[in-house]
């Protein structure tokens, strides 16, 4: 439904996102990246909101920048939280479905409020909602017209965990009917029930793509650093070493960062080893736990 | 489901209705109320202050450089480059421009919406200071047909400017004061390439009263303006197509 080939795009001298290629299909794919990643850029090239500098995107068949059809069978919601603020919820949405070239404008938002658990007589403008109630109206606007290919920008921010859990499953059934649904999210535990599909982006690079538990494992099987403080910082790395607790390490005076590729086994022996020969540990602190580092050595070992 | 593109006038009507209801703001509405208040109360003290002279080249005089060269672009400035700038400013394009609709009509849909608002706001402090400086019939026709003509023509020219730069209120009052204020003013060839030399043409074609640069026929002073509104929302339209959306 969505195909993606060699995609760069630049604004100047900065490259938001660097030769990045994959194809979706129906079903519900998440694209997993850290803030500044490039998902944003990405998800506005596939909808023809910018060109990209090289390559090319294909939705359904089409280039949505040039073909007028397709773009009323793309439904976005954009990060930003901007909408229409004077208006009403079912302003919004009924005018996203007469753009849209809906017929029975009046019924599809109030379909689509309904989905999104959003009233749809309250005569309040959106300007004056919460970030949570914002975020179900840009969905209502970008599901009114029962699009092919849903494209979400991070969806599920500012929703409480209720509302999570309900876009979630909703998210399912709209992939179970065959529709492209693409979300992007930089929680990872938000993608972890979000589909089995995921696309990981880092710098504005593909790191890794296909089945979210295969990825979890090469993530969790990564090198890890961590950094002991303890008095004898020498004694305490040699032991570590002997023992093959870690892969290696480098020594200060009362400080050692090691390399392990299985932190578990270190966790676990770190305490007892340092007792055995009278060490006293300080802290011991993961150096690369954060997403950041996840994602980046994702991308770095392709 | 979508049913397919939208169509060319259904587009328009949207576009127009959207961008309304974004437009009339209370604040621009009374700061725009204020402006064409003080036109009208520096007009009634020229008409007071020169009691003995003709009342007709005192009004064609006050309405041409008070209304013409400030109330009628300024205001025109305020909501035609709002109208889509604002929205490419704030991030709500993308709710226009990501549709199956054609790009002309949008535009078109804001530069009509755009007109509606700003001609009432200049027209009838005009024709108010018209009655004031008592100057006849007239110059009441003069001044409805310039305003016309220029409201348009600057309506397209500042929709598009929104289109172009950032903060398009400031380079379009850069444009008014130092283009159509200043440099107009050096001579006819000049006049030629500002909005001004044309509406004050057709004031002068039809109240007969000589105005500095002013010597244009009356259906160059209203052709030139509308090929210009025309040239203005085609580039509007290319500018909207090709342009990055946030």
């Amino acid at each position: 439904m969505v195909e993606v080939t060699g995609v760069t795009k630049s604004f100047g001298d900065v490259v938001a996102v660097s030769d990045v290629s994959f194809r979706v299909d129906a079903g519900v794919t998440a694209l997993l990246g850290p803030n500044g990643a490039g998902k944003s850029t990405l998800f506005r090239v596939m909808c023809g909101l910018t060109a990209p500098t090289r390559g090319s995107v294909r939705v359904l068949g089409h280039d949505a920048r040039r073909d007028r059809e397709v773009r009323g069978r793309i439904g976005l919601a954009p990060q930003q939280d901007s909408l229409f603020d004077r208006v009403s919820a079912r302003q919004f949405v009924e005018f996203a479905a007469q753009t849209l070239g809906v017929v029975d404008h009046a019924e599809a938002a109030r379909a689509a409020l309904g989905q999104v658990a959003l009233p749809v007589d309250d005569p309040k403008p959106v300007g004056s909602f919460s970030k949570g109630m914002r975020q179900r109206v840009k969905l209502a606007a970008a599901l009114v017209h029962d699009p092919d290919v849903l494209i979400l920008d991070e969806p599920l921010t500012g929703l409480d965990p209720v509302q999570r859990n309900r876009m979630i499953t909703f998210f399912h059934e709209l992939g179970d009917a065959g529709k492209c649904v693409l979300v992007s999210s930089h929680v990872l535990d938000e993608v972890a029930r979000l589909g089995s599909q995921v696309l990981v982006i880092a710098q504005g690079r593909l790191g890794a793509s296909g089945d979210y538990r295969a990825l979890r494992a090469l993530m969790d099987d990564r090198p890890h650093r961590v950094r002991v403080a303890a008095d004898r910082a020498r004694e305490l790395a040699a032991a570590l070493l002997a023992r093959g607790l870690i892969d290696g390490v480098s020594v200060t005076a009362e400080e050692l960062v090691v390399h392990t590729n299985d932190v578990d086994r270190f966790g676990r022996s770190i305490a007892p080893t340092a007792r055995e020969l009278g060490v006293r540990l300080r802290e011991v602190e993961p150096l690369d736990d954060d997403l950041e580092s996840v994602f980046r050595y994702l991308v770095e070992r392709r | 489901m979508s049913d397919g593109a939208v169509p060319t006038v259904r587009a328009i009507s949207l576009t127009y209705r959207l961008v309304m209801r974004q437009l009339v703001t209370r604040g621009r509405l009374i700061a725009l109320a204020v402006v064409g208040v003080v036109v009208v109360v520096v007009s009634a003290a020229v008409g007071a202050s020169d009691a003995d002279g003709d009342p007709l080249e005192r009004g064609v005089r006050v309405i041409s450089d008070l209304g013409f060269t400030a109330l009628v672009p300024i205001v025109a400035l305020v909501f035609a480059a709002a109208s889509l700038g604002d929205m490419r400013e704030d991030s709500t394009l993308v709710y226009l421009w990501l549709r199956p609709m054609d790009r002309w009509p949008v535009v078109v849909g804001a530069w009509a919406a755009a007109v509606t608002v700003s001609l009432p706001l200049s027209l009838v402090p005009l024709i108010v200071s018209a009655v004031v400086v008592d100057a006849g019939g007239a110059l009441v026709g003069a001044t409805v047909l310039a305003a016309v003509v220029g409201t348009i023509v600057y309506s397209a020219l500042f929709v598009l400017a929104g289109l172009l730069v950032k903060n398009a209120i400031v380079w379009g009052l850069a444009y008014v004061l130092l283009w159509e204020g200043l440099v107009a003013g050096f001579g006819s060839f000049a006049a030629r390439l500002a909005i001004r030399g044309y509406t004050r043409s057709i004031i002068t074609s039809r109240t007969g009263i000589d105005l500095d640069l002013g010597d244009l026929s009356l259906a160059t002073g209203i052709a030139v303006p509308l090929v210009v509104a025309v040239a203005a929302i085609g580039l509007a339209s290319v500018r909207l197509r090709a342009m990055d959306v946030a």
